[in-house]
């Protein structure tokens, strides 16, 4: 609902000023009240009455010189009469349904009739189209398109945009938005005395390039892909599926188009000549939880699976809440449970199995480094080796003649029967069962052979166990002969109704004719500039991810049901650039980080706390909380402690004792890590189902996908950004460090930990608060001098000996202080 | 401008600027009410027009039985069962039934009679079997159903669906309901509290999924708080070492001071909800404390709950928690034990979950009664299903005989909130085996727990992914007969 509407509707009584458009503000009202019932669900349908469809809703009413909507006819409507009626039997909706029309919703439906009733399809389902820029007469900064849709919008409320945020603020900004670290005190510099034009995009420019911005961008993508390092379920078995989550990182870096990421992920194992890694990036849809709790019944478990992947794809893609649809037609949007069981139809043709005891459920496949691939062929060679050696040696140990083998020997006779059979075969192609029997029958006659049997057998054991600790990840295979697919009654696996074929959703475009009906084809649909939703959905994320909430707020449903875009044409002219530029992220990232709608300052101007308390309008810059993650991130960076390394297995860092214990009765010991992998960036931490992380708030659960951010403000984050040892021994160290470079200066020192933190120098007021805070440490160290030596303790580093304890741990204090101040917990 | 929204927002007013005045408008505030879910962080006051009407209840203390206990060694008894008694399962009463791959079909299984007697018990003369002498010492004041069914035959699927509404994870919990919709009374203190527990040395436990006190798609703040046996009964409670209180105060103040500055400069209601959310924290940091603190409770009220009240961890020292935090406005306890999935150990550890639980139960309930408490607190005792009247295992080999899971028909007691004292409602057949009379599915429990509580079960929705979600997806009714 478009709120000045309403608010106009409620100032005129019920009728609002101006034109009512059907999709923004009638079909919300149909949808949200009238649509159970008398929707696209024909299972729930009554009086065989549809109102989402322009000929259910226009048709002839029961009553004689009635249709159910007459443009321009208030009273010769009955959906006015049933809206209007005082008679129970009669008034819509019904009591029992529980809600009802508000006047002003009664208004404005009225008015549409009224204004002729122009019927329209809902906005998500026509395809996006650029509409002309629009031009911009005032003197507002409008570097680029953004700005002149964002600017024009503003300038119909009778609004102005915000200046430009100061330089440091935007700096720490855009670190932050593009590699979820704070600039270094010394870039905050170099960026103050840099004057010339270029100088901000130049560092847009490097953090692009630079390897964190993966690291960044990829977290939002493992929420969605419902990435995690053990299948939840009784057992929670580990899983190695960290290879996928590296692959989704460095595709962000390679900045991979769109169109490819998507088909690799959903399809790269149908791809022509599939490489590895388009292989491995199939691992985002066995990300889905592995159920291996006693008495299930696996047949049941894999349509879960399909299941998840299928709705999966429709919240990512699509945008659309498949779920419902499991069981029935949708009751707001045109998808049939059918559809649903057609898109299922895409992914059943794994050979995905649903038994739970395997963590790593087949088809799999074994990833290594480059390194590690130097490695496997090392052992492999000498494998080799000790085999050629071996067949060297049983040619003195059994002479015989060319052509015969070691088992036909003069010197095999005696020898019995089952190791006869052994030496009958060429030694590279006995197992290790068949060289163990050898070696004991040889053990004590023939020590020069037995001491060959044993090299061979340490080294196949070296390559074999070389191979286990390999990862297996789990990817996409398809099935040579497919599984028939049937709409499930219920969603009831053992109750399947009709049979249906592998087709995408009837209301929207169809597949390219011709193209086998399978995951590639489905891939390459989603893709095609044909369909509306993916390339709008997509951007719309992205601006989430700058903005704290999409253009459509509701990331999740572009349904009917979902929120309408606060600026239609902006999204639409992203969705068809992000498209034209050959789905081109990093372009887009950098047409949004170079606009002056996201270089505002971000304070809250007069009056606008309550005229738009989300900042729907952009009218200022974006300021919220960071993800709990970031924050973790950015007390690393700005300490020092964090450890660059990118990728590889799942670390263990600092976690309260007892947390899995307590979760599994103690099956799943938490063995913290020490050293590096206790520094290392929060997105390789590993990722428990059923307990995740305790240091990360407000995160999606990693059970099913997530597209939709969340940002509460509960007192245990406050607990654990003030207590968790992460902090605080970032907070010792950050001390640590500005002591050693202030020399003995305190103001140079709370300085540099300002600067570290929010790249910025604390203004006067601020550095009173900081000053007098410390003095008021320092006497209570200099009096409990036992106190700060335990402070000084927390973490696993050691603190510079050198150091004053009572100083460093005062500093120690004043740090996690700023560590936990509001803009430090923020973007500004 | 709403009255209630009015009243709201002066409290909050009073809340973030009760150490100065800020210059800051009640028009700009207004903003702090408009965010989703109303704005996040400042004391949690629930939603306007909430109660729907006036509650029988304020609290709900839910102790659920993780591994469903066997309604037909405890309450259900079936003299016809004690007859049947190694004979097989008449075909007429498990016909079309589903059952877990463990048990596969019931046919050619055999019937096992409870293995305690049973005796009636109080005016009401309620069925209550020997292995809860303490329970049955308190029929007059419990209201039994012995109709319960549900949809579900595994664990985690089952619980989920008890607690939340559905099988899958992902749906807010009965608890984050009840703190989305009614808010806390406290201000110090989580509304919506977690512990688990087990006993010792058993080994059929089910894991505690945290989804089962989940927020869901509501703001995550209504989550439940585990509260745990360890050194931090709440997670990053204690300050680090070296970090004594007057550091801390000393460091909060700071934060605030540098907070307010930021906030005349950015007018960002955000801001004061920082601020509050701070302090909250810091009351919280000495409220858990003194929560956990049992030594003002007399060695009588300590003994009511039986020898392991002053254990962390145990089921009974989370019994006396739960009384400590209602009294203290936590809005929903929710005290989960695990170890009742007596698949081979009827005979055995279904006396130690007996022995662990028997007792704290009924402690809680009367020191609830005899401080006056019970009256607006309802209390729910029961598991996720129950078990099969016929045997699992082999009937020669009784240290082994077990039940398997059974959701067509078992039972569950409620005692205080509202609801009558002394009754049994509804009933299983003749052998325990299906619902006879009165059935009350899961969604009907759920629907009457929110009714004491104050809310129309109907009415308290969430819209997410373009559906108005509740607690009772669209069935459920109140069951109203058991009301007081």
């Amino acid at each position: 609902m478009n709120a000045l509407v309403l608010i106009a509707a409620m100032c005129a009584g019920e009728t609002p000023a101006g034109k009512v458009e059907f999709s923004r503000d009638i079909l919300p009202i149909l949808s949200d009240n009238c649509f159970a019932c008398h929707g696209p669900d024909e299972k729930a349908r009554k009086g065989k009455l549809r109102l989402d469809t322009k000929e259910g809703a226009f048709k002839p009413s029961k009553v004689e010189g009635r249709a159910i909507i007459a443009p321009g006819a208030l009273l010769q409507s009955e959906l006015i009469h049933r809206l209007t009626t005082g008679e129970a039997g009669e008034k819509m909706p019904p009591e029992k349904f529980g809600r009802q029309l508000t006047s002003s919703q009664v208004g404005l439906v009225k008015a549409w009739i009224d204004q002729g009733a122009r019927w329209e399809e809902h906005w998500s389902f026509l395809p996006p189209a650029r509409a002309p820029v629009p031009q911009i007469n005032s003197a507002a900064r409008t570097a680029n398109p953004i700005d002149r849709f964002v600017v024009a919008r503003l300038e119909q409320e009778k609004l102005v945009q915000s200046p430009r945020a100061e330089k440091t603020t935007l700096l720490r900004r855009l670190f932050l938005d593009l590699t979820g670290l704070p600039p270094s005190p010394a870039t905050v510099r170099d960026f103050l005395a840099d004057n010339s034009p270029g100088a901000y995009e130049k560092i847009v420019d490097r953090l692009l390039a630079s390897p964190h911005y993966g690291e960044r961008m990829v977290w939002d993508w493992l929420e969605a892909a419902r990435y995690a390092d053990s299948n939840g379920y009784q057992g929670d078995g580990e899983r190695t599926m960290w290879p996928w989550r590296d692959w989704a990182a460095t595709a962000f870096n390679d900045n991979l188009p769109f169109d490819q990421f998507t088909r690799w992920q959903l399809a790269g194992d149908l791809v022509a000549n599939a490489t590895q890694e388009q292989k491995l990036a199939t691992g985002f849809n066995r990300n889905h939880m592995i159920n291996g709790e006693g008495g299930r019944i696996p047949a049941e478990n894999r349509v879960d699976y399909v299941m998840d992947m299928t709705e999966t794809t429709g919240t990512v893609w699509l945008g659309l809440t498949f779920n419902c649809c499991r069981c029935h037609d949708h009751k707001y949007d045109p998808i049939r449970q059918r559809d649903y069981y057609q898109l299922f139809s895409f992914f059943n043709n794994t050979p995905v199995d649903g038994g739970g005891g395997n963590p790593q459920t087949p088809p799999i496949i074994e990833t290594f480094s480059l390194a590690q691939a130097e490695e496997k062929k090392g052992l492999d060679r000498q494998v080799g080796l000790e085999q050629a050696g071996l067949e060297e040696g049983e040619k003195k140990f059994f002479p015989r003649d060319k052509g015969k083998t070691a088992a036909e020997a003069e010197a095999a006779k005696g020898f019995p029967k089952e190791q006869k059979e052994v030496l009958a075969k060429s030694a590279g192609s006995r197992g290790k069962a068949q060289i163990e029997l050898l070696a004991k029958a040889v053990e004590k006659t023939n020590p020069a052979h037995f001491h060959l049997l044993e090299q061979l057998k340490k080294a196949i054991d070296r390559r074999d166990a070389f191979s286990r600790a390999l990862p297996r990840v789990m990817i996409m295979e398809e099935l040579t002969k497919p599984r028939e697919t049937f709409i499930l009654e219920k969603g009831n696996y053992e109750k399947p109704t009709v049979k249906v074929g592998t087709a995408v959703p009837a209301a929207l475009p169809q597949l390219a004719a011709g193209a086998p009906a399978n995951r590639l084809a489905l891939a390459d649909w989603l893709v095609s500039p044909g369909n509306p939703l993916p390339s709008r959905v997509v951007i719309n994320r992205l601006w989430q991810q700058f903005f704290g909430l999409g253009i459509v707020k509701s990331t999740e449903d572009f349904g009917v049901q979902g929120e309408k875009p606060s600026h239609a044409e902006l999204l639409d002219w992203l969705a068809v650039e992000l498209r034209e530029s050959g789905w081109d992220i990093k372009h887009m990232v950098r047409l949004i980080v170079c606009s002056e709608t996201y270089q505002q300052a971000s304070k809250v101007p007069p009056g606008m706390a309550e005229r738009d308390p989300q900042n729907r309008l952009l009218g200022r810059g974006a300021r919220f909380r960071l993800p709990s993650w970031m924050l973790r991130d950015q007390a690393l960076a700005a300490s020092g402690l964090l450890a660059v390394r990118l990728g590889g297995p799942p670390t263990r860092p600092y976690q309260p004792p007892g947390i899995w214990e307590e979760a599994t009765f103690g099956n799943k010991k938490y063995v913290q890590d020490h050293g590096e992998n206790l520094y290392k960036r929060s997105l390789y931490t590993f990722w428990r189902r059923i307990i995740g992380p305790t240091m990360f708030f407000d995160t999606a659960a990693r059970q099913t996908c997530t597209v939709k951010q969340t940002r509460t403000n509960t007192p245990l984050h406050a607990l654990a950004t003030l207590n968790d040892i992460t902090f605080v021994e970032a907070a010792r160290a950050l001390a640590e460090r500005e002591l050693l470079l202030a020399s003995g200066k305190d103001d140079d020192a709370i300085a540099g930990i300002f600067l570290s933190i929010l790249a910025r120098e604390a203004k006067p007021d601020e550095a009173l608060v900081l000053r007098s805070g410390l003095a008021r440490a320092m006497k209570h160290y200099v009096a409990n001098p036992g106190e700060a030596k335990k402070l000084l303790q927390v973490g696993e580093t050691k603190a510079n000996p050198g150091l004053d304890p009572v100083r460093h741990a005062a500093f120690t204090a004043l740090a996690l202080s700023v560590l936990n101040i509001d803009e430090a917990l923020n973007k500004e | 401008m709403d009255p209630r929204i009015e009243a709201k927002l002066m409290i909050n007013r009073r809340e973030f600027f009760g150490r100065q005045a800020l210059g800051m408008g009640t028009a700009a505030l207004a903003g702090l009410l408009t965010r989703d879910g109303l704005a996040a962080g400042q004391q949690n006051k629930g939603l306007p027009g909430l109660p729907h009407f006036a509650p029988k209840a304020k609290n709900i203390i839910y102790l659920f039985q993780n591994g469903a206990p066997s309604h037909v060694e405890l309450f259900d008894f079936k003299p016809k069962l004690v007859g049947m008694h190694g004979k097989p399962v008449p075909d007429s009463y498990f016909e079309g039934k589903r059952f877990s791959t463990m048990t596969g079909n019931p046919k050619g299984k055999v019937m096992l009679a409870p293995v305690e007697p049973f005796k009636q018990h109080g005016k009401s003369g309620a069925w209550v079997s020997s292995f809860m002498p303490h329970v049955a010492s308190l029929a007059d004041d419990l209201c039994f159903i012995k109709s319960m069914h549900t949809e579900a035959v595994n664990h985690a699927p089952a619980i989920s669906f008890f607690l939340s509404g559905s099988q899958l994870p992902g749906r807010p919990s009965l608890g984050a309901w009840l703190s989305y919709g009614l808010g806390s009374e406290a201000d110090n203190l989580p509304a919506f509290a977690v512990m688990t527990s087990i006993s010792k040395g058993t080994t059929c436990g089910q894991i505690f999924y945290d989804f089962y006190w989940g927020s869901g798609f509501l703001p995550s703040q209504h989550q439940g708080v585990k509260f745990r046996s360890g050194a931090d009964p709440v997670l990053y409670l204690s300050n680090p070492e070296g970090m004594s209180a007057p550091v801390r105060r000393g460091m909060l103040d700071d934060i605030a001071k540098l907070n307010e500055i930021k906030l005349k400069e950015f007018a960002d209601p955000e801001i004061a909800t920082r601020i509050s959310q701070y302090e909250m924290a810091y009351r919280m940091q000495t409220s858990v404390p003194e929560l956990t603190d049992f030594s003002k409770e007399t060695e009588k009220t300590l003994a009511l709950y039986g020898p392991g009240v002053k254990e962390p961890g145990t089921f009974a020292h989370h019994c006396l928690l739960a009384r400590r935090l209602v009294e203290r406005g936590t809005r929903c306890v929710q005290l989960m034990h695990a170890g009742w999935d007596q698949h081979r150990s009827i005979t055995t550890e279904l006396y130690t979950q007996c022995r662990d639980t028997d007792q704290p139960t009924a402690g809680l309930i009367r020191d609830l009664k005899q401080r006056g408490m019970l009256n607006d607190t309802l209390v729910i005792w029961g598991g996720e299903f129950g078990r099969t009247p016929f045997i699992q295992g082999d009937l020669g080999n009784r240290p082994q005989w077990g039940r398997d899971h059974h959701p067509y028909a078992f039972t569950l007691f409620m005692a205080g909130g509202g609801v009558k004292p002394g009754i049994t409602y509804g009933g299983s057949d003749d052998l325990a085996m299906n619902v006879a009379d009165k059935p009350v599915h899961v969604h009907d429990l759920q629907a009457t727990l929110l009714h004491q509580m104050g809310i129309d079960h109907t009415k308290l929705t969430f819209k997410f992914q373009g559906r108005h979600f509740r607690l009772t997806d669209v069935f459920g009714k109140v069951v109203k007969d058991i009301l007081a």
